[in-house]
């Protein structure tokens, strides 16, 4: 059992790296706009293109659409990348 | 679509048009009239529509990817109600007249069943022939059964006779094993049918220079010597190579790159004597890409005339200079293999003189287009005149015209030219054959009737979820009742399915059931791409009554199961999580009522020049009014300057002719010396106020407010009246012939393609080359002199550079760093040049200096763009909506845009454009009504604080100051891209469909705040 306060300054150090477990994948979700990377995605399925499955698209009908609350909610929700592509 | 009745003789005309060729410019003129009410046959001899655009890896100058824009125009033109496709089909006979036409059309067999191919591909892998790829211009191989490209539309593979081994040998069958679909049908054949049309539009393309024929170039027998087109299809993400250039010879990525310019073109002894048009910017554009690709690549462009004649087109050049792409000046002789290395020896001359050898990794040859295979033939078909060299002939005053009433013609088959003026020519078409058919509009199309929308108003979700396994090419992949059971656990789910094919005839109908059986009031269907399919199932759910934003795509087999087969596990865990964050959407999701306008259906035109008089006959033809608005006190415009064109027209006959046709036209009102003071409305419903107080709604606009001729300042011009301009040369030559002394200089450029005004004008060298024929042919003995910068005589006008060449007109290079100087000295001019050739000063004695002025802007351009909100370019001409697939509509809804006032063009140029306009515009003004999109944003006004940045970023202008000085939303402007939304700080807008909520509930489908709080605790 550790004490509360040693468990709140190992927690504060920048420096402080964990070790990544080898089954860990990062959660990534990808901003997409319908017309370009949507499509561009599409055809990197049609081509059988490879690529790590830990993304997830979410369509929007332009990237000038984002708003800075889905990036913000996405890393509040513990995202571990946000792409966006437009 | 509205029926207009101006005359009772139209009446048995059939309400149907034959468009002969899929490429941009048939599908744009299909599209045009299916829009307009017309049904559109449209017919491709490739298995796919898409033609040449398909096969271009990026266009100039943005950069775009080719495919990403006529992509969506493929799937358009594949998806509209009023479009027949027939692929591998040709014409065999046509019969009849004009407004009634009976066709024969020969269907090749495809072997494969469209209705149950699904695209996915399997046949392809089994099957055991390889045939070189005619589509990658033979750099690879594809099988007997192929789809042309990878985002052909259809979507659907055909076999190839030729080359399958049952059909051929009886033997095999592989490709019928591996379809799960039953796809493939080796008992089909060819069918041979007949189509009854009012009107046929020609756009079949051209080929392009085979240049095997020039064996010096090495090309078929040096492996590194690669046509142009090739080299489009090396670049091409979707190509041979991936989109990593790999040179044939060892896949190596080449670092030096030569382009050789007028491969096949400008050569009357073994090739071609016209110019192709657009060679010198496609090697441009080639060249900066290429070096995009790899930044250590050199790119040399050997060319004998750089004819950047466009909009913009110098500046890209410019571009291409200043990225460090090399120009030189000479003609390449032959090319030499290093056997060892397989590297190129291009010899040169320089500008000096002196023959440099140089080594290149790779040499691109610039090839042209040509006349397509059999064009005699072709054109004996549709009984159409072809001119010599067999492109369809036209009259330059009326260029979509062929010989054959009712047959009409758009792109390279008329002659060589590029992207943007074969989509003008298109609609161009269309304005023809909608002028000829616009009384039986509607005629030939059915309307559906669906059933009333059922109101789900205060029912909990109750979402259907139909998992698809697409044959083998999901659940191979993906476990897809796995993903059915994780959806049935979602809040909402009520039924969960896996359907074998979702999108066939059975699989639609079984959705149909669910919805009715089990009172679903949400659907999300988890297979292909929402692209392409969403509209399919939205009109599957529809027909039984649910409104079709009620319905989410989730794509798991693009974005998945195509690209994770090598996980099966992750590839379902991502399918669940794709299904699930889409439920979660579906579950938020609303009905969208889709508004609608109704439309006048009157045009205002703005400018009485030729493209505005074109435009208004034209729209009067096709059943509209007309508010024809000049500021001058007479119509006629810049051409009442104009006697003749190049090719030797009467334009002041043309132009009298047309005047008086305008004036004659009761559809037409005409509004002389005066101009627009106010434009209020919106598309379909404006309402203009002239500065002479008149005032008229109308549902369109087409700026043809025109340009001005330059008054130089250069050479004196003005303090002599030996010094003048080619317009004046011209009517002086009307009233004075010219003596076998006379002797005239020509100096192009004056004016143009220099700071400030650093852009082609277009028409100049026409100018020079028209006058300088014409006082040679009277008087064989006078002398002209031509000086020049690039003499662009592009397309077909080559013949007529050659024709003053032959008739003794002498052509000088100058530079602008050493410009001529013109020395007036008593009754004698002196001229003083740099000798590019003999390389020392040259001065010859003048009569006459012609100086060859440019166009400008008009000056009233800047208050226009202020009253529409339009922008212009850095030139101040007016900017399209796009550069190549729009060129005559404005960003703005209801505007469009033809002649000078678009950028510099000649007489044949400006008539195509000002018909394309009034294509565009009529097919606005024949609905009824407009139908609002439901993808909007909607605006709320309650929370609105009027901040105005959704007014500033719109790029349509929907978002307005309204009468209480606050802002409102105009839906009708509205195109849904949510920019609004993203940048408004009080969330006033939101998008339907896209909602903020919704959005976020996808995002937290796939994040989970709790969980993350327990691993970060155990972490410590």
């Amino acid at each position: 059992m550790i004490p509360d306060g040693e468990k709140t300054l190992e927690r504060q150090g920048p420096e402080m790296l964990y070790e990544i477990p080898s089954d860990w994948d990062a959660n990534i979700v990808a901003f997409a706009c319908h017309y370009c990377a949507f499509a561009a995605a599409d055809l990197a399925g049609v081509m059988r293109l490879s690529y790590a499955p830990n993304v997830k698209i979410v369509r929007l009908p332009c990237t000038g659409k984002l708003d800075h609350i889905y990036v913000l909610r996405a890393f509040e929700r513990g995202i571990d990348g946000v792409f966006v592509a437009g | 679509m509205t029926k207009i009745s101006p005359g009772q003789e139209k009446k048995d005309r059939v309400g149907a048009v034959l468009v002969v060729g899929a490429g941009i410019g048939g599908m744009q003129a299909a599209l045009d009239l299916a829009g307009s009410g017309l049904l559109v046959h449209l017919l491709n001899d490739e298995p796919s529509i898409g033609g040449t655009m398909s096969r271009l890896d990026k266009t100039f100058p943005t950069g775009d990817c080719a495919m990403c824009m006529i992509s969506p125009r493929m799937v358009e033109s594949s998806r509209h109600p009023n479009i027949k496709m027939h692929t591998l089909a040709s014409v065999t006979k046509v019969s009849g007249e004009e407004g009634n036409f009976t066709v024969t059309i020969l269907e090749k067999a495809r072997y494969v069943d469209a209705d149950r191919c699904t695209g996915c591909g399997a046949c392809e892998g089994e099957c055991p022939t390889k045939v070189s790829n005619f589509f990658n211009q033979g750099l690879d191989k594809r099988k007997a059964i192929y789809a042309l490209f990878p985002q052909a539309v259809p979507n659907t593979r055909a076999i190839d006779a030729a080359h399958c081994l049952f059909l051929t040998k009886g033997v095999c069958r592989k490709c019928e094993k591996a379809c799960d679909a039953n796809a493939i049908n080796f008992d089909d054949t060819d069918k041979e049918y007949e189509l009854k049309v009012g009107s046929i539009i020609l756009t079949p393309g051209a080929k392009t220079y085979d240049p095997g024929i020039r064996q010096e170039l090495g090309y078929g027998r040096l492996k590194n010597v690669v046509t142009s087109l090739q080299f489009e299809r090396l670049l091409s993400a979707s190509g041979p190579c991936g989109g990593t250039v790999e040179r044939p010879s060892d896949g190596s990525h080449p670092k030096r790159l030569a382009w050789i310019q007028c491969v096949g073109s400008r050569n009357a002894h073994n090739a071609n004597p016209w110019c192709s048009s657009v060679c010198c910017m496609y090697a441009a554009k080639q060249s900066i890409i290429a070096k995009e690709h790899d930044p250590e690549v050199d790119a040399t462009v050997f060319y004998m005339e750089l004819r950047a004649f466009g909009k913009d087109f110098d500046k890209y050049i410019d571009k291409a200079k200043n990225s460090g792409v090399r120009y030189v000046r000479s003609m390449i002789s032959e090319i030499v293999e290093d056997p060892q290395t397989k590297n190129l020896l291009i010899h040169s001359v320089d500008e000096e003189g002196r023959l440099i050898h140089e080594e290149y990794d790779m040499v691109i040859l610039s090839i042209g287009f040509e006349p397509r295979e059999n064009a005699d033939g072709f054109a004996r078909i549709f009984g159409i005149d072809t001119d010599s060299y067999g492109f369809a002939k036209t009259s330059k005053l009326e260029p979509v015209a062929t010989s054959r009433p009712g047959v009409y013609v758009a792109g390279t088959y008329q002659g060589p030219k590029d992207i943007p003026e074969t989509v003008i020519q298109g609609s161009g078409s269309a304005a023809k054959a909608m002028a000829l058919l616009g009384e039986s509009r509607g005629s030939e199309i059915e309307e559906v009737v669906l059933p009333d929308e059922r109101d789900i108003t205060g029912e909990e979700p109750k979402i259907g979820v139909i998992v698809c396994h697409c044959g083998v090419n999901i659940a191979g992949t993906v476990d897809v009742k796995r993903v059915a059971e994780a959806a049935a656990t979602q809040p909402g789910v009520s039924h969960t399915e896996t359907i074998i094919y979702a999108c066939a005839p059975d699989g639609q109908q079984k959705i149909r059931d669910l919805i009715k059986e089990k009172g679903l009031n949400r659907v999300v269907v988890a297979s292909c791409t929402p692209r392409t399919h969403a509209p399919l199932f939205q009109d599957t759910i529809r027909e039984v009554g649910l409104n079709k934003f009620l319905f989410e795509l989730a794509d798991i087999r693009e974005q998945c199961s195509w690209c994770h087969m090598a996980d099966k596990e992750k590839a379902t865990t991502k399918a669940i999580e794709i299904v699930n964050m889409n439920v979660a959407k579906t579950r938020l999701l609303d009905p969208v009522s889709s508004k609608s306008v109704g439309v006048t259906h009157d045009a205002l035109v703005i400018g009485g020049g030729i493209a505005g008089m074109t435009a208004s006959l034209s729209l009067a033809e096709q059943g509209y009014g007309v508010h024809l608005v000049e500021r001058e006190g007479s119509l006629g415009g810049l051409l009442k300057n104009v006697r003749h064109n190049l090719e030797g027209d009467d334009v002041q006959a043309f132009l009298t002719e047309t005047k008086a046709r305008v004036e004659e036209n009761e559809k037409i009102t005409v509004h002389l010396g005066t101009t627009v003071d106010n434009t209020d409305g919106f598309v379909g419903n404006f309402e203009t106020t002239l500065a002479d107080g008149s005032k008229f709604t109308h549902g369109a606009i087409l700026v043809a407010s025109g340009g001005t001729e330059y008054v130089p300042t250069e050479y004196g011009y003005g303090q002599s009246g030996q010094v003048m301009t080619q317009r004046e040369l011209e009517s002086w030559l009307a009233a004075n012939s010219p003596k076998a002394s006379d002797r005239f200089v020509m100096i192009q450029c004056v004016g143009s393609r220099e700071e400030p005004t650093n852009y082609c004008s277009r028409i100049c060298c026409q100018d020079a080359l028209k006058n300088s024929i014409a006082i040679k042919e009277r008087m064989p003995d006078a002398q002209v002199t031509v000086l020049y910068r690039d003499l662009r005589a592009y397309g077909l006008k080559e013949d007529y550079y050659k024709k003053a060449r032959d008739l003794g007109v002498l052509f000088f290079l100058y530079t602008p760093d050493r410009k001529p100087e013109v020395i007036s000295e008593g009754e004698a001019l002196r001229v003083r040049f740099d000798g590019k050739v003999l390389g020392r000063e040259m001065e010859i004695e003048a009569d006459y200096a012609v100086l060859s002025t440019g166009l400008r802007p008009q000056e009233d351009a800047q208050k226009l763009s202020q009253t529409y909100k339009l922008t212009r370019n850095s030139d101040g001409y007016f900017m399209e909506a796009h550069v190549k697939l729009r060129p005559v509509d404005f960003a703005s809804e209801g505007l469009f845009l033809a002649g000078l006032a678009h950028a510099p063009k000649n007489l044949e140029e400006t008539v195509s454009q000002a018909l394309a306009a009034a294509g565009r515009a009529g097919t606005l003004l024949s609905h009824e009504s407009l139908t609002v999109s439901g993808i909007i944003a909607k605006h709320n006004r309650d929370i609105c604080m009027s901040c105005l940045a959704c007014f500033r970023i719109c790029p349509f202008g929907s978002p307005f100051i309204d009468e209480d000085g606050r802002v409102s939303h105009n839906e009708v402007k509205c195109a849904g891209c949510g920019l609004c939304a993203g940048i408004c700080p009080a969330k006033a807008f939101q998008v339907n469909c896209f909602r903020d909520d919704q959005i976020l509930a996808m995002i937290d489908s796939v994040t989970t705040l709790a969980e993350h709080q327990d691993q970060g605790s155990e972490n410590t």
